[in-house]
């Protein structure tokens, strides 16, 4: 297992470095200077983008000072945002698209883990096909067409929930993590019917069907495990596509968090601001899959010798 | 009086009638074995009574004097916890790989209702099933342990509740052919001292023999004879049980003589085969090392070793589809290239068969161009009408008609896969044929076929056979020499009768007491 | 053949619509009618009504469909040629390489590829190709892997090995054997490609980072009509329904074909 997960991270730091390295030289090949968008900045931006970068250096100690400044936290400043540097709006959004995608990924397990269980003990029925095709259909609706269509609906309509910022309680996040959830749940409950459908078929449950066991035991004990091994599997790809979506929730129902951030940061061709945003998202998903491999070692003791 | 008895029973599904009118009893401490080709509803007749397959059961079967056929299904499951065990043939897919030995064997002790086991018992089921270190395994998870092993686990757990009766679906068709006496001979042990009935399911006829007081031979979904087994093998009554058992061989029986020997065709001079290991990671893994061998002109050698000896590795080194990273081989003295750089030239001089019939012909291709093939490339020469003649001769040397040109290999049985595979083979007049486990898959009967097919071809083509095998006994219809493979190296070498006589080497003598 | 393939039936009835509505429309997606601003559906001469500087709904939904669904296409026959090149060669030559070409598609899998093509858009300014070169480069992963897959399983088969112990060249082996043999697999995903760019497309346009003014696209619609969406529900109705039905029947279609062939 420990071998394992040294073999990840070994892999892992290099990506993640390479990433880093790469989008600063393409950031720096960006025609016309990247420094010199569509407005001039002032001299205080301008100063500290120069301390920040060393414009004056070698490229390569332009890089090596990127990346150490980046291990210290320091993103440098932001273009857009001028009163803020790109870790203090780091601080800022990231707890609040931390909180989206984490309860969407916790809501989609839920759901579609309990839908596909539902559907591959009744397999072939009514119910089964219903609960595929539904999930098919959800796997097909884009955040970016729920979400206008939810708060369309609940809150323009039925006046339900708020449609625009955080506001008090927990009703805000309903909305943006719903529309979040349904594609990844959809996706879940198929690889979990899959999966189940095909680890009912092996032999090891016709040896614990021959001892007599009952049908739910043998489905949670003998069955399940090793039934979710798709599903971790995709728990990496997920994670990318939550955080993805989480850019046009937080776009739509107007909450500050990082997408919305990165979004306007793009739009302005705000390069710290951009570059920043894509090391972390890179970062959290590779730390992501690192979970989802620990996870595939509990579910298929196979798998860890990796 | 018996404790299982089936009567007239049928087992239909889908609709289908695929097990009819069959009968037979198992008495306690006794073995019954059922032989049969795949797909004469062996297993169906086994297994559907405890409600084990999809079958619907009709007739009647008394187990205990509880009627199956009258039981729903819980209490068919109540059965299975109180009364039944059942080892299956796949001991590498029949434990669940996410729980540990000990787990699984906790759950088959506690499943007829008994308390809780403590590990010291666990640890004295494992042993008495002839594990090694059994408190080591009651952790380890089923992946750790070798195909042997997991048998093994298999028989623990499927008398850890004390039943009184056990069904074995082919206990022993999945392991090596050494390692199959040893597990029958446990069963034998744990039935006499159990007092356990067993039911037993083979295709094999020879893996039963000697250990089955009943005899079931059943073809197509009915029982074609059945009695004591000694009585059915000494003096079978129906057609169809004669030539399963002429099908079966026995390294007893008579041989008739084979073609003389001509001169020396092929040799290898220590030959060596290394894979890298896979991933990253340093160092080779030595499939063959130091094998030095001979083949004359009309001669069969057979190649006979375990799975993982390294035999199909050699085999293919030879046959020019496998690497060789040392030593020669040398055809009638002039050195033969590896793999990538041999000629089309020294391609024609040798070609193979492989095991799965299947999957050795393109699924995609009709026959015709399958078995044409071999002389697209090796024979430029001919013209497309020689060429298609060749074809129609080719497949009447394997005996099957025209009609199959235009058939495409999903619909071919085994022995017809194998058959097209054979002509593909012929087809360029090659001089050695590698024949890598070529009738292993096979049904018994079909395989007989096969191996008599093979027998003719070299007698009127004169061909050379390296015939790898892990059957003794098959190998001895057909070879007129053994060479004995064991970790990667040959070791032992000699005349067939030889030494099936007086087998020098450990690993020959664990082989041939298998046969 | 209607009834079974109906998602495929209703695929090619929007694709031909798209293709032909402008033919027969009088309005092109960009003509605004100055008499008819926020025309209402079903009225004389704007079926779908007009949007709130008076194009006409209709038009725009055609020309929004064909740009999608040509990027669509384009993006995926991208993914296509990459992803078998790519994962037929580390399947065939296998060993060491395929482990490097394995572990460069495994880092890759790993990188958040929406924010890598928005890097991208952001550096070189956006354009219609950077999307679909984009796009195509990202989604040849999932091929890459299967087909790598397909023909790691093939080359063990006896019958590649009987071709070349026939002498048949290696080319001749990956050309004649392995390719057709996974045809039906790569089709598959090929298909299940399309619904994955219509979305990443209309992802991106929906921001504003995709498809650019002129022109428009199903992303775009959804856009407008969602900042609309207060004053006619049905901006936001149509293109975001219709973006879902494609996406549903192409899925559909895909994963058929895909569980037929493996």
């Amino acid at each position: 297992m420990l071998v394992l997960i040294t073999r990840r991270l070994m892999t892992a730091i290099p990506t993640l470095l390479v990433i880093i390295l790469a989008s600063f030289f393409l950031m720096r090949l960006a025609p016309g200077g990247p420094f010199d968008g569509e407005r001039p900045l002032d001299p205080a931006t301008q100063a500290a983008l120069q301390q920040a970068y060393g414009l004056d250096r070698p490229l390569w100690e332009q890089a090596w000072l990127y990346v150490s400044r980046l291990m210290q936290g320091n993103f440098g400043p932001s273009l857009v945002y001028r009163d803020f540097t790109v870790s203090e709006l780091i601080a800022q959004g990231l707890p609040i698209s931390l909180t989206l995608g984490g309860l969407a990924i916790l809501l989609a397990l839920m759901f579609g883990v309990t839908a596909g269980l539902f559907a591959a003990v009744r397999a072939g029925q009514v119910a089964d096909k219903t609960i595929m095709m539904l999930a098919t259909v959800a796997t097909a609706l884009p955040t970016f067409v729920t979400g206008p269509a939810l708060a369309l609906f609940f809150g323009l309509w039925l006046g339900l929930l708020p449609v625009s910022g955080t506001g008090e309680g927990g009703a805000w996040l309903i909305m943006p993590v719903v529309a979040l959830a349904l594609p990844v749940s959809g996706a879940i409950a198929k690889l979990t019917r899959a999966g189940l459908a095909s680890v009912l078929k092996q032999d090891h449950i016709r040896t614990a069907r021959a001892r007599g066991l009952s049908e739910t035991k043998i489905l949670f004990k003998h069955g399940l495990r090793p039934a979710l091994v798709p599903v971790a599997s995709y728990l990496g790809p997920a994670a990318a596509g939550l955080l993805t979506g989480a850019v046009v929730v937080e776009t739509v129902f107007g909450l500050p968090g990082l997408g919305r951030y990165f979004v306007q940061g793009a739009l302005n061709r705000d390069y710290p601001l951009v570059l920043g945003v894509v090391t972390l998202y890179a970062a959290l998903i590779i730390l992501f899959n690192l979970f989802a491999d620990l996870i595939y070692g509990w579910l298929d003791p196979r798998m860890r010798e990796g | 009086m018996s404790l299982y008895e089936i009567r007239n029973m049928a087992v239909a599904i889908a609709g289908e009638q695929l097990v009819e009118e069959v009968s037979l009893t198992v008495g306690p401490g006794q073995c019954t074995a059922i032989i049969g080709a795949s797909g004469s509803g062996k297993s169906l007749t086994c297994l559907t009574p405890f409600g084990l397959t999809p079958g619907v059961v009709s007739g009647s079967m008394l187990l205990d004097d509880i009627d199956l056929g009258s039981a729903d299904a819980r209490h068919l499951r109540d059965v299975r916890r109180r009364l039944a065990g059942f080892i299956f043939q796949q001991p590498l897919t029949a434990l669940t790989p996410h729980l540990t030995v000990g787990a699984q064997l906790q759950e088959a002790t506690m499943q007829a209702g008994a308390a809780r086991p403590s590990r010291r018992e666990l640890a004295r089921k494992l042993e008495r099933v002839g594990l090694s270190r059994p408190d080591e395994r009651l952790d380890q998870f089923p992946h750790r342990l070798s195909g042997g092993e997991r048998q093994r686990v298999m028989i623990a757990a499927a008398i850890a509740h004390s039943p009184k009766f056990l069904i074995a679906d082919e206990p022993t068709s999945a392991l090596d052919a050494s390692l199959r006496a040893e597990i029958m001979e446990l069963l034998d042990e744990l039935r006499t001292e159990e007092g356990l009935g067993m039911l037993l399911v083979s295709h094999d006829l020879a893996s039963v023999e000697g250990h089955a007081d009943q005899l079931v031979v059943m073809d197509k979904g009915r029982v074609v004879e059945s009695g004591p087994a000694g009585a059915v093998i000494a003096n079978p009554a129906k057609d169809y049980t004669r030539r399963l058992i002429a099908a079966t061989p026995r390294l007893q029986e008579p041989i008739s003589a084979f073609s003389r020997p001509g001169e020396l065709l092929l040799e290898t001079d220590c030959l060596g085969v290394d894979f890298d290991r896979p991933g990253w990671r340093r160092g080779k893994i030595r499939a063959v090392v130091d094998a030095s061998i001979i083949a004359r002109q009309r001669e069969s050698l057979a190649l006979v070793g375990g799975s993982g000896s390294g035999k199909s590795t050699l085999g293919r080194a030879i046959a020019g589809i496998g690497p060789a990273t040392e030593g020669e081989i040398l055809w009638q003295g002039a050195q033969l290239p590896e793999r990538r750089k041999r000629s089309l030239d020294m391609r024609r001089l040798i070609q193979p068969v492989f095991q799965d019939p299947v999957a050795s012909l393109d699924p995609q291709w009709q026959v015709q161009d399958i078995v044409i093939e071999p002389l697209r490339y090796l024979r430029p020469d001919l013209t497309k009408v020689e060429r298609n003649e060749m074809v129609r001769q080719a497949l009447s040397a394997v005996a099957l008609t025209e009609d199959f040109l235009t058939r495409l290999p999903a619909s071919l049985s085994g022995g017809q896969a194998q058959r097209v595979a054979i002509a593909r083979a012929i087809i360029s007049a090659p001089q050695l044929l590698v024949l890598d486990e070529a009738t292993s898959a096979l049904d018994p009967l079909v395989g007989a076929e096969i191996l008599k097919l093979l027998s003719q071809l070299q007698v009127e083509n004169g061909l050379s056979l390296l015939f790898i095998t892990h059957d003794i006994a098959a190998a001895r219809r057909l070879c007129h020499r053994i060479a004995v493979m064991e970790e990667g190296r040959i070791v032992e070498t000699g005349n067939m009768q030889a030494v099936i006589d007086d087998p020098r080497h450990p690993a020959t003598q664990k082989l041939i007491a298998a046969s | 053949m209607l009834k079974r393939h109906f998602p495929l039936v209703l695929v090619l009835a929007i694709v031909m619509l798209a293709v032909l509505l402008p033919f027969l429309l009088p309005w092109s997606y960009d003509q605004i009618d100055w008499n008819a601003v926020r025309a209402p559906a079903f009225g004389e001469s704007h079926f779908f009504g007009t949007d709130e500087i008076g194009r006409d709904r209709l038009a725009r939904l055609a020309a929004g469909t064909r740009v999608t669904l040509m990027v669509a296409i384009a993006a995926a026959l991208v993914s296509l040629i990459v992803g078998i090149a790519w994962g037929a060669t580390a399947g065939w030559i296998g060993g060491r390489v395929d482990e490097a070409m394995m572990r460069i598609v495994d880092g890759l899998y790993a990188l958040p590829f929406m924010f890598i093509v928005i890097l991208l858009m952001v550096v070189f300014g956006r354009s219609i190709l950077l999307v679909f070169v984009g796009i195509g480069l990202v989604e040849w992963l999932t091929m890459a892997r299967v087909v790598r897959g397909q023909v790691m399983g093939l080359k063990q088969r006896p019958f590649i090995l009987a071709a070349e112990a026939a002498g048949t060249p290696s080319i001749a082996i990956i050309l004649r054997h392995i390719l057709p043999n996974i045809a039906g697999v790569a089709l598959a995903y090929l298909m299940l490609t399309v619904p994955q760019v219509v979305m990443v497309e209309s992802f991106l346009s929906f921001l504003g980072l995709g498809v650019q003014e002129p022109l428009t696209s199903l992303g775009i619609l959804v856009k407008e009509g969602a900042d609309d969406m207060d004053m006619t529900p049905l901006g936001l109705a149509l293109p975001g329904g219709l973006l879902v039905m494609l996406l549903v029947c192409l899925t559909f279609e895909g994963e058929r074909l895909r569980d037929r062939f493996s």
